[in-house]
């Protein structure tokens, strides 16, 4: 089944394509939801399991009047490799395939319970350093890793 | 003391030192070099900070290190603030580390000698204030200054670091000496290390990967029967505490509690001349009855820490 026969196609927003299927519900979560819900104008498509030439089954997510940040397209594509962001601009298409980040500051908590960022008083705002070959992110402030499939586990 | 006066120029980081990763190794020859001049009473400090106020912050109990760092800095002529006992403080109140540390700062300190239950407290302190911060232990995570005292304690004895079988046997997770000596051994040619421990007390993975990255070749060993084949072969043996208070859960402790003692039967598996290090404080784990063994070097070591501080105040304070 083509998936523009269930939701048409956008003018203006981002469609972010190629998630592993069931998995859009922890990309809607890496999106920054607060600013999402600050325009009242942004609408949110998701698609699920719908056929996939390359991955077989896969989920779309289509944001209407909203273009998903860099650095957000950056954890995403760290998260899940195969995924694609379309950036549409009065129905013209920018294909993109995003950078990996060196760092994620902010957006993710350290799992390290006595790591100085999780006191609370204390202002300082968790920072990662992207260790990609290894498959981890590590604190730059504690030095412990996080295996980057669980990082959804860890938004802030 | 009498002599010639230290060298005051250094190269080393003015920001102060967070981590041995942040070291290189001309940096640490300095801070040996002017060292083994004290320990041989070649060179005279006595005021070479004169005016200038160290305020030791140490929210975690210290015997040897806050003493030593008071003592190394009453040595050099500054003056010693400090916060030793946090539940008089306002830290007792709540106060964050950040606050405490900046009030510190505009009262004048030139340098911060902390110690914090937090990990990477010591890079967040270093972030916050503009003056040297000295790492004296950041929770689980890191022990600096203890890996200097460590490692000049191996090169006074042995005569080199390199090419050393370096063997570390204990609590080697939440031991916050292991990963920074194994940082400043990495410094070091043909060094080899043995992570003799349980599985739960193994060493934390990004040590290991710190060590793959150096080129650092390393072996785990969780058995007692490896562990006696390995034995013959050290140089250096160096013991840590189970770290009772940093496990999460009790009953994970209770598990590997007593799980190794060294004594005459252990010595009785080394070579004669293997150098027995130990960072105290010891619990169970370093009988008494081999304090008086000539290779039981742990109490040289801790002697070390009075000079490797006094050392590295007056090169990171820029002493006259």
């Amino acid at each position: 089944m083509d998936e523009s026969l269930l939701v048409r196609k956008i003018d203006w927003g981002t469609v972010l394509d190629h998630i592993p299927a069931w998995s859009a519900e922890q990309v809607i979560r890496l999106l920054n939801l607060k600013h999402l819900r600050e325009n009242p104008d942004v609408s949110l498509i998701v698609l699920q399991n719908v056929p996939s030439r390359r991955l077989g089954r896969k989920d779309i997510v289509k944001l209407y009047h909203y273009m998903v940040a860099k650095d957000e397209a950056g954890i995403l594509a760290l998260i899940f490799p195969t995924i694609t962001i379309n950036y549409i601009r009065d129905w013209k298409v920018e294909k993109e395939k995003p950078g990996i980040p060196e760092r994620i500051v902010g957006r993710i908590k350290c799992p390290e319970t006595s790591c100085i960022t999780n006191l609370k008083r204390e202002p300082a705002v968790p920072r990662f350093e992207v260790r990609q070959k290894h498959g981890v992110i590590q604190c730059m402030y504690c030095d412990t890793l996080l295996e980057i499939a669980k990082i959804p586990e860890y938004l802030i | 003391m009498s002599g010639s006066r230290a060298e005051s120029k250094t190269t080393l980081p003015t920001k102060g030192l967070i981590s041995c990763r942040d070291l290189s190794l001309s940096e640490v020859s300095e801070i040996f070099g002017l060292a083994e001049r004290l320990v041989r009473g070649e060179v005279r400090l006595s005021s070479s900070l004169l005016g200038k106020k160290v305020a030791l912050v140490f929210a975690e109990p210290s015997t040897r290190t806050f003493q030593s760092f008071y003592l190394a800095a009453k040595t050099l002529g500054a003056e010693a603030v400090s916060i030793a006992d946090p539940t008089v403080s306002s830290m007792a109140k709540g106060e964050s580390l950040y606050d405490t540390l900046k009030m510190l700062e505009l009262y004048g300190a030139s340098c911060i000698v902390l110690r914090h239950p937090a990990r990477g407290a010591a890079r967040f302190a270093s972030e916050s204030v503009s003056i040297p911060v000295i790492n004296a232990g950041s929770g689980s995570q890191e022990h600096p200054t203890q890996a200097l005292i460590d490692v000049f304690t191996i090169r006074r004895k042995r005569g080199r670091v390199d090419g050393l079988k370096i063997g570390m046997l204990g609590d080697l997770r939440y031991s916050r000496t292991i990963p920074s000596l194994c940082h400043l051994l990495s410094l070091y040619s043909g060094v080899e290390i043995y992570f003799m421990a349980p599985q739960i007390l193994q060493v934390r993975r990004e040590v290991e990967m710190y060590l793959e990255e150096r080129g650092v070749q390393f072996a785990k060993i969780d058995n007692s029967e490896e562990m006696r084949r390995v034995m013959p072969v050290l140089d250096v043996l160096y013991v840590t505490r189970i770290q009772k208070e940093r496990f999460p859960d009790p009953t994970e402790y209770e598990k590997v509690r007593g799980y190794y003692v060294v004594d005459s039967t252990t010595l009785s598996y080394l070579r004669d001349d293997v150098g027995i290090m130990h960072p105290l404080p010891r619990v169970d784990e370093l009988s008494p009855e081999i304090d008086h063994a000539p290779n039981a070097w742990y109490f040289e070591q801790a002697g070390n820490g009075l000079s490797i501080r006094i050392a590295l105040l007056h090169l990171i304070l820029g002493g006259e």
